[in-house]
């Protein structure tokens, strides 16, 4: 009887905090938050708590707890910051053009010209090609015996023999950063363009009252406009650099040595092929780490002058 | 009036009685059905000659009634979907197993020795030296052959002729010499293919370069020999840095060419040697796949000046599992299966036959090599005799053990580097050797 009356007391309790909407929100939402805490935060928590572990899959009888010594043996891994600094120099070097292409493609496509529309249609072919097609696709270009990279340039008289495009280490980050500005500048583009036809006329016809230049509307006017839409892209294209993968997987492996062993790929090889769970874990976490400082230092500094 | 009396049952109890009840139902039939027939052996390989492995698993239901499930994975995903098994603590009886995982598997406590079958260690005296070596660790043997093959030293003979030579080269010194022909009489501009890339295949590669200059990775007690300039790894590495840097008879996109694009280049007569797995010999003599088809030979692989024609052997064989080993009856079932495919079946090995015929594999039993069937098929495209010449000097890898997987990054990426010139042969040996020695302080 006694209990009885402590469970009603307890529904009391939980009327009184929440009320019959909240109660009923409550309801509805709790199977999507269960699935959402078994395949996402329940993975993230377990794979952080295994990143203080020595977890090598093939020595399941040795697993120690080691702190934090996953994270600070990263630091003395000389592999490591090869990685990060090829990690930064294809960031960098796709960034800065996809930003720059998808401008003038954007621009272009702000003109009212005939045709205008299937060239938005096919600018975003590249957008539409799964990540590993492209990366095929790539492989076949850049192939030193038979790839149209060379097949074009010998017959345009600019090479006169094959050349070794991936295998060269010099060219390499650069040619797979080329693959990736052509597969993520169509996204860019738009997302700038969306920006563009924000931009209200009247600033424009101002600025030509004003005797403004074309190159003056554009840095005065278009540019500032633009923000948002950079800021955008920036965030979102850096993320994409920093943690790409299929592309190195596809294209060279890493190699030739070490010239495209970025952080994704050193993670995926401590993980995936060392199977070492713990410390491709920390890596993870690192990495992660650095994109939201990445984002945020962004968002920080174009977000504050928007 | 009689009182109704409603049973309490809570939702928790009737929750457990219908799960007890559900469980019931599904384990009845099993139970039955496994007083019926023996419990299936369940078999996982990789997915290779899916149709022969299945009519000879027909064969043995029929001939044993014991049942097998049969499951396969692509070779790329294997070894990684396999851990996954054995830690997820799949049902898993038999597997196919590659040389190279057998340290790492055995240490797990993953496969389970079968050297107290007598019945089946009864094999290896007809089985090749090093085919037996790659199944045993630590003394015990995990398995019986499926297949094995070796890296040839190939050439097209059309090219040799055309160059002027009458025989192919002996010795990596005469490799120089003809290709250097070859590239003078504008034969092939790269005469020797390499195939360098990080792959899988690279250390087979590297294995065989090493030993046929008479080098080791590890000495018997699995320290690193690498560095060493004479009986190491240094003069095979120098003479690839010299032959792309220095000759130019090796391409420098050698190290961004995997295996398969390596055989298709010299299958499409870009080059005159080339170093392949002996089996791809079929496909390169077939007109129907190659571009140079009857002008390919095999010769012994060319040997350094303090080597050999040693190559480098692989094995795959038939395992079993840890925890199938404990179940005494599975166990058995399980090591008849091992004999119907790794030993004979029906009085022959049936299996490795099948598989010779079907997709050219190499076996690892001596006694095939006298079956006319084997004989004619070898030698309608290759040389029967060289090949079993050849096969007799492979050499198992000495570097397969539990860290080959992490050593093997590293040491592909030094060597890579080498090729390319931003580190010297020494330094790059050096640092491979000296992460060996510290992976294996920490196994």
């Amino acid at each position: 009887m006694a209990e009885v009356v402590h469970q009603q007391a307890g529904r009391g309790r939980l009327r009184a905090m929440f009320g019959y909407e909240e109660r009923s929100a409550i309801v509805f939402l709790a199977p999507v938050m269960a699935v959402l805490m078994g395949v996402a935060v329940f993975p993230i928590l377990y794979s952080f708590y295994l990143s203080f572990f020595r977890m090598k899959l093939t020595r399941p009888n040795r697993t120690p707890f080691v702190w934090f010594d996953n994270y600070t043996d990263l630091f003395t891994n000389e592999l490591f910051w090869v990685s990060v600094t090829r990690t930064v120099v294809f960031a960098v070097t796709s960034v800065t053009s996809i930003a720059v292409v998808a401008l003038l493609v954007a621009l272009l496509l702000n003109q009212n010209f005939r045709g205008r529309r299937i060239l938005s249609t096919i600018i975003l072919i590249p957008w539409a090609i799964p990540y590993v097609a492209n990366a095929l696709m790539w492989k076949w270009i850049y192939d030193s015996g038979y790839g149209a990279l060379n097949g074009v340039l010998y017959q345009l008289d600019f090479i006169d023999k094959y050349m070794v495009w991936l295998g060269d280490q010099d060219k390499t980050i650069f040619l797979i950063a080329n693959a990736f500005v052509w597969k993520e500048v169509p996204l860019a583009a738009i997302l700038l363009l969306v920006s563009l036809k924000s931009i209200p006329s009247d600033l424009y016809q101002a600025a030509r009252v004003d005797g403004a230049t074309v190159w003056q509307r554009f840095f005065h006017v278009t540019l500032p406009a633009m923000k948002p839409g950079f800021m955008l892209v920036m965030i979102y294209e850096t993320m994409m650099a920093i943690r790409h993968f299929d592309l190195f997987f596809i294209l060279t492996e890493g190699g030739p040595g070490d010239a495209s062993h970025v952080l994704s790929w050193h993670i995926y090889v401590e993980t995936f092929r060392n199977l070492s769970f713990g410390s491709g874990a920390a890596m993870s976490y690192v990495l992660a780490l650095v994109t939201f400082a990445l984002s945020y230092t962004f968002i920080r500094t174009l977000g504050r002058k928007v | 009036m009689a009182r109704l009396i409603k049973p309490q049952i809570g939702r928790r109890e009737f929750l457990k009685s219908s799960a007890a009840a559900g469980a019931m139902a599904l384990a009845g039939p099993a139970r039955f059905a496994g007083a019926q027939a023996a419990n299936p052996v369940t078999l996982h390989t990789w997915s290779a000659a899916v149709d022969t492995v299945q009519s000879h698993l027909n064969a043995f239901t029929k001939s044993t009634g014991i049942p097998v499930n049969y499951g396969n994975s692509p070779w790329a995903q294997y070894r990684e979907g396999m851990v996954t098994k054995f830690v997820g603590g799949a049902p898993l009886d038999m597997m196919w197993v590659s040389d190279a995982w057998l340290p790492e598997w055995a240490e797990a406590g993953w496969i389970a020795p079968i050297d107290e079958y007598d019945f089946l260690t009864a094999y290896n005296s007809e089985a090749e030296d090093f085919c037996t070596d790659s199944m045993t660790y630590n003394g015990r043997q995990y398995g019986l052959t499926y297949y094995t093959d070796f890296m040839a030293f190939l050439y097209d003979e059309s090219k040799i002729k055309e160059a002027g030579f009458d025989a192919p080269p002996a010795t990596w010194d005469e490799v120089v010499e003809q290709s250097l022909v070859m590239k003078e009489k504008g034969i092939a501009e790269f005469p020797m293919m390499l195939a360098m890339a990080q792959e899988s295949w690279l250390i087979e590669f590297m294995s065989s370069l090493v030993y046929s200059h008479g080098g080791r990775f590890t000495d018997d007690a699995g320290k690193a020999i690498m560095q060493h300039d004479k009986d190491g790894a240094v003069e095979a590495l120098q003479w690839v840095v010299d032959a792309v840097n220095k000759h130019g008879i090796v391409s420098p996109a050698c190290v961004e060419t995997g295996e398969l694009s390596g055989l298709k280049a010299f299958a499409s007569g870009n080059h005159a040697f080339a170093m392949v797995a002996k089996y791809r010999l079929r496909m390169l003599n077939d007109p129907a796949q190659s571009q140079i088809a009857g002008n390919v030979k095999q010769a012994m692989m060319p040997k350094g000046a303090n080597g050999d024609h040693n190559t480098v052997g692989w094995m795959r064989f038939h395992g079993m599992s840890a925890q199938t080993a404990k179940d005494k009856q599975q166990a058995e079932n399980t090591a008849k299966l091992i004999e119907w495919f790794g030993g004979k079946s029906d009085g022959a090995y049936t299996f490795q036959k099948l598989l010779f015929l079907d997709i050219g594999a190499g076996f690892g039993v001596k006694p095939l090599f006298d079956d006319p069937e084997i004989q004619a098929s070898y030698n309608s495209y290759g040389d029967v005799e060289m090949i079993k010449a050849q096969q007799a000097l492979a050499m198992k890898k000495d570097v397969v053990t539990p860290w080959f997987g992490e050593w093997s990054e590293t040491n592909g990426s030094a060597w890579q580097s080498a090729i390319l010139g931003n580190t010297d042969v020494k330094s790059a040996v050096t640092k491979s050797a000296e992460l060996w020695d510290e992976l294996k302080d920490s196994y």
